[in-house]
């Protein structure tokens, strides 16, 4: 069947009153998790996996994709009101959009980045749609060394490009992947660095390190140096909607943002940060009014929230086609799809297409429903920062516990959520990034199982692990990585 | 660095080759333990050379604020408690207690307020997440229910 057939089917998947049902409570919770401080759409998914045992695969995955892309849209909110970014990609959102609002140009704001985040999420969706099949039909020839490359290449970029040091960045990972070797070795049954503990043999479970080093890193860290004064919220004036000359100044940085975002989310290490810098910069260079920029230009919202949302639909290319996830949601998500014994990649294209194309078709519905959510609702949604913020952390940490003890209901965990939780409020304090232990904890275990299935196919021989193009090209481009900005600097050093 | 060593030393014992597939359940422990140990030479030749930290920025905090002890313990009070009681005395007594003290560690003082709100929304989630099949143990152990 094409393309368009499957998705059509796909829309009958998301059309079910029960799908529709999960994609408003996705899109409510996502939305009220952006404009929150505090939680972010990994933890919230994360907090969500023990619950989903109720549910069936296609209902929750069509949830998740609603709390992706609600955060976003959530994100930009609290950017343009009160100046606070509720995550990395609604930064560049922040500097002119506070600007704008405080010109009594908010609704102005609201607008443009709702309809770009609409925008953009319909278009880059439409690139999913046709990308992903195209990507899955290619992954059906890979050898287990091109996917081991593709991790290497994930391990090196997301060290080398997330955080202030490489040296941290690599810390970060190392820590990542030595937390995924705990536990019982799927391929000969040996426990390792279990340390006589019975409940260690099971492994250390992704949702509990990552509910420890955001939730509790995030409450111990902000505790610390709390900021008791909250900051001071920009009226919502103006008109509803945009002027003419608003859109005219708006489309275009939209469509950039698009074309920037998608294929930036799809590569590891990326995230949001980038492609959204990367499209403020572009806009600014292509503006007819420079000037403009700094004091609230139009063009500085629409195209990094363009970029922003767009770049969400980006991470579920390799996810979905290849099983590796690009960013620590996108790390929650397969953890979610193993939760289900279900493995992302080419072949549940085939056996799973129900759910793959109802959770594709369930981001069109999600956008609307954003949409129509956001627009026209913003001022409900801004009394949710009326929350008192002591009640606000203490709630997280209570959610945070009953999704750790939910687990399995084991002390074991809830020392664990201690020590991990302490160890994400040093890594804040000392600037280490903190996705990279979540992709060395997923991707290590894969990475190790690739490598041991390719040499052994290749009796031993380590030269099988370059013996494709696509290894070879991977691995050179993961060894340049690390190597041209050490290169670089000595070179600068010497001219 | 104390962890890379332990890797290490546990790696030890692991088999770092497989008759057929030529790397055994070690090599991964052996790999992250000495990275870890190298990396963390590494940034200690560089703090030794001034390399400098700068906290990250978070929404409500005061990156380059000093660090406020008193709330510091007592938010980490309120993480470890769950270790000792919540086998004991139940998820909803545990986490109202944990409540408390984060409110208190961000700077609440309204003692009774916090304990309802905690009480209450430890009992519903309780309620909740027990019906959508999480296992979340008996309500109060101590009064066997």
């Amino acid at each position: 069947m094409d393309t368009l057939g499957l998705l059509l089917q796909g829309f009958g998947v998301a059309l079910q009153p029960v799908n529709l049902m999960w994609a408003l409570v996705g899109s409510v919770l996502g939305t009220a998790i952006g404009i929150l401080p505090g939680i972010g759409p990994a933890l919230t998914i994360a907090l969500l996996l023990p619950v989903t045992t109720a549910l069936a695969p296609t209902s929750a995955f069509i949830m998740f994709a609603g709390i992706l892309y609600g955060a976003m849209y959530g994100g930009s909110t609290t950017s343009i009101l009160l100046n606070t970014p509720g995550e990395a990609g609604s930064m560049m959102t922040a500097l002119e959009g506070n600007k704008m609002a405080r010109a009594g140009r908010g609704a102005a704001a609201l607008a443009t980045a709702a309809i770009g985040s609409f925008v953009a999420g319909t278009f880059a969706t439409l690139a999913l749609t046709f990308a992903a099949p195209f990507v899955a039909e290619l992954a059906f020839y890979f050898k287990p060394t091109d996917y081991f490359a593709i991790t290497a290449l994930a391990f090196c970029s997301v060290a080398v490009v997330m955080g202030a040091s490489r040296t941290r960045g690599f810390i970060s990972l190392f820590l990542g992947i030595a937390i995924g070797v705990i536990g019982i070795d799927a391929m000969t049954g040996q426990p390792r660095l279990t340390f006589g503990n019975m409940q260690l043999l099971r492994g250390i479970a992704l949702t509990v390190v990552l509910v420890s080093l955001f939730a509790v890193g995030e409450i111990l860290y902000v505790a610390s140096r709390y900021r008791s004064v909250p900051g001071v919220m920009a009226p919502v004036k103006g008109k509803l909607w945009m002027t003419r000359e608003d859109f005219a100044r708006s489309w275009k940085p939209w469509l950039r943002g698009t074309a920037i975002g998608f294929p930036m989310g799809a590569l590891p290490g990326s995230g949001s940060e980038i492609p959204t810098m990367l499209s403020y910069t572009l806009e600014r260079k292509l503006s007819k009014h420079p000037e403009q920029f700094g004091k609230g230009a139009i063009e500085g919202v629409a195209g990094p929230e363009a970029a922003n949302n767009a770049a969400a639909a980006g991470i579920l290319v390799p996810l979905l086609t290849l099983g590796l996830p690009t960013s620590a949601t996108a790390a929650v998500l397969l953890a979610a799809f193993q939760n289900y014994g279900l493995q992302p990649g080419p072949f549940l294209f085939t056996s799973n297409p129900a759910l793959i194309w109802g959770l594709i078709a369930s981001l069109y519905v999600g956008n609307v429903m954003l949409l129509v959510l956001n627009l026209p609702l913003v001022g409900i949604w801004v009394q949710l920062l009326r929350i008192p913020r002591p009640q606000l952390y203490a709630g997280i940490l209570v959610f945070a516990m009953i999704g750790v003890w939910g687990l399995a209901g084991s002390w074991v965990d809830l020392a664990i959520m201690f020590v991990v939780g302490l160890a994400g409020y040093v890594m804040r304090v000392y600037d280490f990034p903190i996705a990279p232990v979540l992709i060395g904890l997923i991707l290590g275990p894969m990475a190790e199982n690739q490598l041991r299935t390719a040499l052994a196919a290749g009796q031993g021989n380590p030269m099988v692990l370059v013996s494709t193009p696509l290894s070879a090209i991977l691995l050179t481009i993961a060894v340049l990585l690390l190597a041209l900005p050490i290169l670089l600097k000595r070179l600068r050093a010497h001219a | 660095m104390v962890i890379g060593a332990v890797w290490l030393v546990n790696a030890y014992g692991l088999p770092q080759g497989a008759r057929y597939a030529a790397v055994g359940p070690g090599l991964f422990v052996t790999i992250s333990g000495a990275a870890l140990l190298i990396l963390g030479a590494i940034l200690i030749l560089q703090i030794w050379r001034g390399e400098s930290f700068q906290p990250q920025d978070a929404e409500d905090a005061l990156a380059d604020a000093k660090m406020d002890k008193r709330a510091f313990l007592t938010a980490l009070v309120a993480v470890a408690v769950p270790v000792a009681t919540m086998g004991p005395l139940g998820m909803p007594f545990t986490a109202t207690l944990s409540f408390v003290l984060v409110a208190n560690a961000f700077g609440s003082r309204r003692w009774w307020m916090d304990l309802t709100c905690g009480a209450i929304l430890a009992c519903a989630s309780w309620f909740l997440f027990s019906q959508l099949g999480l296992q979340l143990g008996r309500f109060f152990p101590p009064l066997g229910f």
